[in-house]
């Protein structure tokens, strides 16, 4: 056996162990259940910062600046020289590590401009975000109430249009805290909003249930065809 | 609290008992599924021209995300249209390796003399930081190739002939979006987009967001949806109706303890339902 399908078969053995601590927490708490969540926590702390370092701050900034991505070819030319404009990356790194200033209470101010600088940033990106989602969404909803395919009436798309229509409508009407008094139509249609969002609640529920049997189907195919067979191999009958 | 533990033991029994003995279904039509067949289909490329998929998933919601993920890989190669693969999400990196090679072998094992090849077929762009910021700029590029730089392997793109002039970005005639992360899904409905260019954007969700996607659809930003495994399991019947060879037993497997687990969660919600009223009854006659 290589090294490579050894440290494969290291994995899926670690893997199903890990599952089934986390599973005994099914029968009750137990200390086989917290040693793994404990691992599992650990391991999500330390992997963040790393990942940001492996993909994003060595390859993105740091390994062009320091011309490392320049390939050389075996007569000692290069394709593409450095670039030293790689070097302006150093104003904006620069400006972001004034963000540790919030830690002194002379020059926290200086953190204040990077963090207006981001929610300006952020702001503008979800401002022309929300226009670019929304608006065809808007337009969207203009349906129409009678719906004709081929000359002929479509009874089941017209009953959907009319449907999605009044349902907009309604929802949005009990969401009016403005105006409006009882006793007017649009007081008494109100409450006729709330069953309607519990139909989405409910739809919104059996689709969160559905997405965790689909992970407990994962998992259980996982223990029953890798892990067993790698267990398997691991005493030596597979 | 041995009631407790006896539903645990049925849902496990419910979901393990179809898989240990390969029971399989033919999995429900779905629409929406059935639709995103009909686009991919329908997507033609000159050379030079690609299409982008985006496997924005981790570990967490592979159970779904994954067949999806093959799916749709399965049919765009099938169509032999290169395909550009890339994440916003750090820990996707494993399955944009896995899953195009794992495809490309199934394909050519159904088709002997056939080939998929890294740098023809596919390429591997690798984990994108960025988000929002990083699409928007790779919209605006002259040419995505370069704007991509190098794969995960180290070498520059536009080395591979296939994806050599991509150009811009209206060159890419399919986005294809595989997430349950509702943001890293609206990057791609807000931002992959100009002016004078709105791609065909197809997704493959999770059964969480289901309702959620629903409106894109409805509004027409998605040409196409896949709804879970449920979604994945018709899209590859579909497939295999086209192309009788194609392999998705164990796809259909999944589908079928998906659905054996849903017909024991109504039967304990009827149950539950019920048995206190019986019990009342009982306790008025007692």
């Amino acid at each position: 056996m290589d090294s490579s399908s050894s440290w494969a078969l290291a994995s899926v053995l670690a893997g199903g162990l890990a599952t089934l601590a986390i599973f005994s927490f099914l029968i009750k708490e137990n200390g086989f259940y917290r040693f793994f969540e404990h691992l599992f926590i650990g391991i999500a702390a330390g992997l963040g910062p790393m990942l940001i370092v492996r993909d994003f701050l060595w390859p993105t900034i740091l390994e062009p600046m320091l011309g490392l991505t320049v390939v050389t070819y075996p007569d000692g030319t290069h394709p593409e020289p450095y670039q030293p404009l790689y070097l302006l990356y150093l104003i904006p790194m620069a400006f972001g590590c004034l963000y540790y200033f919030i830690y002194s209470q002379r020059y926290s101010w200086l953190a204040k401009l990077v963090i207006g600088f981001t929610l300006g940033a952020s702001g503008a990106l979800a401002i022309r975000g929300f226009f670019s989602e929304a608006i065809p969404q808007i337009a969207g909803s203009f349906k129409p109430l009678v719906v004709m395919v081929e000359g002929n009436i479509s009874l089941m798309e017209s009953f959907n249009n009319i449907l999605f229509v009044a349902t907009l409508l309604l929802v949005l009407n009990y969401f009016f805290f403005t105006f409006g008094k009882e006793g007017s139509l649009q007081g008494k249609m109100a409450p006729v909003g709330r069953p309607l969002l519990m139909v989405c609640f409910g739809a919104f529920f059996g689709s969160t249930v559905m997405a965790r049997l689909a992970l407990l189907v994962e998992r259980v195919q996982f223990i029953v065809r890798d892990w067993v067979s790698a267990v398997g191999t691991f005493v030596g009958i597979g | 609290m041995v009631g407790r533990r006896l539903i645990y033991l049925l849902m496990i029994l419910a979901v393990g008992l179809p898989i240990v003995f390969g029971v399989s279904q033919k999995p429900s039509r779905l629409v929406s599924a059935e639709r995103m067949y009909d686009v991919v289909e329908q997507v033609r490329v000159q050379p030079g021209e690609v299409a982008m998929v985006w496997f924005d998933f981790g570990p967490n919601t592979i159970a779904e995300n994954e067949p999806q993920a093959q799916v749709l890989l399965e049919h765009l190669f099938r169509n032999r249209i290169p395909v550009v693969l890339l994440s916003q999400y750090q820990q996707a990196e494993r399955f944009l390796a896995k899953i195009p090679n794992d495809v490309a072998k199934r394909l050519e094992a159904e088709m002997p003399g056939q080939q998929w090849r890294y740098g023809e077929a596919w390429v591997n762009a690798g984990f994108r930081p960025g988000g929002a910021i990083f699409i928007q700029s790779m919209v605006n590029a002259a040419d995505v190739s370069k704007f991509l730089g190098r794969d995960v392997n180290g070498m520059p793109i536009a080395q591979y002939h296939t994806f050599s002039s991509i150009g811009g970005v209206e060159r890419v005639k399919l986005v294809g979006e595989i997430t349950g992360l509702v943001g890293v899904f609206d990057n791609i409905i807000q931002f992959f987009q100009k002016n004078d260019y709105r791609p065909t954007i197809v997704h493959g969700c999770t059964s969480i967001t289901i309702p959620e996607a629903y409106i894109f659809l409805d509004s027409g930003q998605l040409k196409g949806l896949l709804e879970g495994i449920a979604g994945a399991a018709w899209y590859s019947e579909v497939i295999k109706e086209h192309f009788p060879k194609s392999e998705n037993k164990q796809l259909l497997v999944t589908n079928t303890a998906l659905s054996a687990a849903h017909i024991v969660l109504i039967l304990l919600i009827v149950l539950g339902n019920i048995a206190p009223l019986f019990k009342r009854r009982g306790l008025h006659h007692g």
